[in-house]
């Protein structure tokens, strides 16, 4: 990845006020999303792993969750 | 006039075409697609000495109704032995407390940490999840989530909606969860810092003194608002913030606080009547706030560098009892062989202590008007470190395996010792090993 | 009886692109497996060019429905071209041992033909009339669609070429 300033800005502006289209141009054509689409670029990966480790976590530490669902992958219908 | 109806015709007969025979080539194809996408998992969760040993199984069912309309059902089983810290401090006497039940006593040698025998207890989580897409862009889910053991029950149910921005380069998602769960400890819900009491017999019906209802109840709301961006063909970004309301009863009900002595800072002294067994010192039993609002800032990077994966990740966390914590988090997937990986796994987590966090009570000061010694709300750090291996096999099913350790360190709030805890206090720091094994496949 | 369709506008389009495509074809003469689309030799046919790749879950379906659509009105003058925008071709070979495709097949590994189409999202349809105008541009596939793209060939197929 090349972090440039346009992409910093883009992920400010989409985060402050889910203005998304500040985001227009970051990302990839649809055609190119072959290693977004791999298994173990998918947000939940290790769905298992993360499921126990938060009811680990949550049982031994004073906050938790927040991770949150959705997006990536190979960007189909 | 003929074309029209030549074109109705012809979409009649199509359309009863497709509704009996179907077309040989598209329905044989969507026959062999597999329906159900399936995870079991086993884990063991081990602490050092006798403390808190877990062994869980876990079942995760994905069925798939095409165009992406998907049933989840989850299923999870633990069995939990062992005990855990009352939240009593050391002494360089031996000490004896009133069981849980108020039905026996159990004694912890001098200088150790009073670990409460915790009960074999076994836990029943399911949970049940609808997602499906409406209009192009939109995703919808809407789930429920229930668990169960002999003194805990929750019930939950969650919605969620996600929207994609930008030829599905942004992803917007909101997400909100509400639970409600009723605690029903054994011997009834202490009455907020009320005094350890001495045992009853076996067969002794009556209330404890110092306890109230029979149960509590507590509900939770969870609101989560989140950005997953794609960067570059090879990398992803996602970016949640979370808030999170408790109210209700938020107190551990087995959880004590050790009074001492204001000079010494030893626990005081305590003899219980004769004929009777109780405990030796003065424990009282915590209380919590009535609420709790949570807020919560989560970033996840996930790099693809030629095949290997590099996943980080960052959580800040902050609440209105104080307690603000930090976790960082690290995974890197390196594929070898033609079906294997190995993935190292570490993480960070450190956290501030609740605002009433106390290590013990002092004799003759004024109670203040919430405490608890439980280590899990002090200011503490973990480290975990792992290994996972996975193995693709033939069919395109997966078994892994990883193993990890986990280390806490509670740090003593220093400020509040007194006397001689100034040079005995200890935290009740821990290791504890976690092992699990998966099988992931599809039906 | 229908009026004239004005083809004059899409159809120069159509040949710039092509043009377009060979001058790169030209320049990326390396690659011997780029091939160019020419949807002049498909006149007087309805054309389905379909974009697909291997990693594109959708399209284990999109493609048997394709190949159903090509056995069932192939006589009639419906042609299906697909193009596999894969960048490697060994995964397209493997993606096709598990999914038989009956219709021809062009590999466009650089996305050159799928930039010069700007595909909004996989799998993309494009569905030509017989004069070789763009009509339907089929975005995804939903397997609740079916019926309906495939009344609206029957009807492109029944539309005689002005």
């Amino acid at each position: 990845m090349k972090p440039n300033p346009s992409t910093i800005v883009c992920l400010l502006i989409a985060f402050a006020s889910l203005g998304l289209s500040g985001c227009a141009n970051v990302g990839v054509k649809p055609w190119e999303r072959e290693v977004l689409a791999r298994e173990d670029m998918q947000p939940d990966t290790n769905r298992m792993d993360t499921a126990f480790d938060d009811h680990i976590y949550f049982s031994k530490e004073g906050s938790s969750g927040g991770r949150g669902f959705g997006g990536g992958g190979c960007g189909c219908n | 006039m003929a074309e029209k109806d030549k074109l109705i015709g012809g979409a009649l007969a199509a359309a009863c075409g497709l509704l009996t025979a179907g077309t040989p080539g598209s329905s044989a194809a969507a026959e062999s697609e597999p329906k159900w996408d399936l995870e079991t998992g086993f884990l063991y969760y081990g602490e050092s000495d006798d403390r808190v040993k877990d062994a869980s199984l876990s079942a995760l069912a994905i069925r798939d109704f095409g165009d992406e309309r998907k049933l989840s059902l989850g299923l999870t089983v633990d069995t939990l032995t062992g005990a855990s810290p009352s939240g009593a401090i050391s002494s360089e006497a031996p000490q004896t407390f009133t069981s849980p039940s108020g039905r026996g006593t159990y004694t912890t040698p001098a200088g150790e940490i009073p670990l409460d025998s915790s009960f074999h207890d076994t836990r029943v989580a399911a949970s049940a999840t609808w997602s499906q897409p409406f209009a192009r862009l939109y995703n919808f889910n809407a789930g429920l989530d229930l668990s169960t053991e002999f003194d805990y029950q929750h019930l939950g149910l969650n919605a969620g909606v996600t929207r994609d921005f930008n030829q599905r380069n942004t992803t917007a998602s909101f997400a909100v969860a509400y639970g409600t769960d009723k605690v029903k400890p054994v011997g009834n819900v202490p009455i907020p810092f009320a005094a350890m009491s001495d045992a009853v017999n076996e067969d002794d019906d009556a209330p404890l003194p110092g306890r109230g209802a029979d149960s509590e109840d507590k509900d939770v709301l969870d609101v989560l608002v989140g950005i997953t961006q794609v960067l570059g063909r090879h990398t992803l970004l996602r970016l949640n913030y979370s808030y999170s309301d408790s109210s209700g009863y938020l107190t551990d009900p087995y959880k004590i606080l050790t009074v001492v002595d204001p000079i010494t800072g030893d626990p005081v002294v305590r003899t219980p009547p004769p004929g009777v067994e109780g405990p030796s010192g003065v424990y009282l039993f915590e209380h919590r706030p009535d609420s709790r609002t949570r807020q919560g800032l989560y970033a996840e990077l996930r790099h693809d560098f030629s095949g290997k994966v590099l996943q980080l990740g960052y959580r800040y966390s902050t609440d209105d009892w104080e307690i603000d914590s930090h976790t960082l988090e690290a995974r890197f997937r390196v594929p070898f062989g033609a079906s294997n990986y190995l993935e190292p796994h570490v993480r960070y987590y450190t956290q501030t202590a609740a605002s009433f966090y106390r290590y013990s009570l002092t004799d003759g000061v004024a109670l203040p008007e919430f405490a608890s010694a439980d280590a899990r709300l002090a200011d503490l750090d973990t480290w975990t470190l792992g290994l996972k291996y996975g193995h693709q096999t033939v069919r395109g099913n997966e078994w892994n395996t990883r193993l990890e350790i986990y280390r806490q360190t509670g740090n003593l709030p220093t400020r509040q010792l007194i006397g001689n805890q100034l040079s005995s206090a200890q935290m009740p720091d821990f290791d504890a090993v976690i092992l699990q094994f998966s099988y992931h496949f599809k039906l | 009886m229908s009026a004239p369709l004005p083809r004059k506008d899409l159809r120069s389009r159509l040949v710039v692109a092509v043009a377009a495509l060979l001058v790169s074809a030209v320049a990326a003469a390396a690659d011997p497996a780029t091939s160019t689309l020419d949807l002049a030799r498909y006149r007087g046919k309805v054309v389905v060019v379909d974009f697909w790749a291997s990693w594109c879950k959708p399209c284990r379906q999109s493609i048997p429905w394709l190949n159903g659509l090509r056995s069932r009105y192939g006589a009639q003058g419906l042609v299906i071209v697909g193009v596999n925008v894969d960048a490697e071709r060994g995964d397209a070979d493997r993606f096709r041992r598990e999914v038989p495709i009956e219709f021809e097949v062009l590999y466009d590994p650089q996305g050159t033909l799928a930039r010069q189409f700007d595909l909004q999202g996989m799998p993309s349809t494009l569905v030509f009339d017989r004069d070789g105008k763009l009509v339907h541009t089929l975005l995804g596939f939903r397997e609740a669609r079916r019926e309906e793209h495939e009344i609206e060939i029957r009807n492109l197929l029944n539309r005689k070429i002005s």
